[in-house]
């Protein structure tokens, strides 16, 4: 008898009754999992957490204040198209302005602006500020940005989502 | 008479498939996600019809082929 047999004494009588067809029958069940998993993703309307709003949605346009009340090395939250949708604004040292959706994509935790990264607290992820790719840490898509305008009045405006630049290059 | 060939490589080979479809199950529904959270949604009803393909493929593996049964039990099964 197995060690382990005699460590774990327990009577497991039919483990060794399951026949091919039972394991080929929880195979396809489990195929048939990632079927409906993927046509619910079809079906959803609703973009996923940290997803960019899908295209042709008409553009919204939200007034962030005046852009000198921001200095470089600052940042403002805001919400852009809900109440939920909550994004950061924030002026990078060289004077950028850059928005971005706070929902960070490794597990959707709100990032924050702080030593001119955009930082994670949940699981130590950075993110650069000039396009939102991340640089350290376990995500590996990068911040969904937001469009900006500054009106000649010296006003922000969020006016729309920025296409992603696509996956980040390995490290 | 020729004697009929042993079953195992038949059943070996749809639970190898079965896998097979599994893995590329997983490949595909990963695939998929990072897609959708990238805003790339164009390839949903492709990646839908492939992964129900999959699925069908295994179920007719699961259900239609004879000879699953009994191949893994003990020897002291009567």
């Amino acid at each position: 008898m197995a060690k382990w047999r005699k460590a774990f004494p327990v009577d497991l009588a039919d483990e060794s009754f399951i026949s091919r067809r039972e394991f080929a029958r929880f195979l396809a069940l489990v195929s048939a999992g990632f079927t409906a998993g993927i046509g619910y993703l079809w079906i959803r309307k609703k973009p996923l957490e940290g997803a960019p709003e899908p295209a042709g949605l008409p553009e919204a346009r939200v007034d962030l204040g005046p852009a000198a009340a921001l200095a470089p090395g600052q940042s403002r939250l805001f919400t852009y198209r809900d109440k939920d949708d909550r994004c950061i604004l924030l002026r990078t040292s060289d004077g950028e302005l850059r928005a971005y959706r706070q929902t960070c994509t490794h597990l959707g935790c709100a990032v924050r602006f702080k030593g001119g990264q955009l930082e994670c607290p949940c699981h130590n992820g950075y993110f650069e500020c000039g396009r939102g790719f991340p640089v350290q840490g376990p995500p590996t898509r990068p911040l969904s940005a937001i469009a900006l305008e500054v009106a000649p009045d010296g006003r922000i405006w969020a006016v729309g989502d920025l296409p992603k630049p696509g996956r980040a290059k390995e490290a | 008479m020729r004697p009929k060939p042993p079953r195992t490589a038949m059943t070996s080979f749809v639970l190898g498939m079965g896998l097979l479809i599994l893995v590329i199950q997983v490949y595909l529904f990963e695939t998929v996600l990072g897609s959708v959270l990238d805003g790339r949604r164009a390839l949903l009803g492709g990646a839908f019809a492939a992964s129900l393909l999959l699925t069908v493929i295994a179920l007719f593996l699961a259900f239609r082929i004879r000879g699953l049964e009994n191949e893994s039990r003990g020897k002291d099964e009567p």
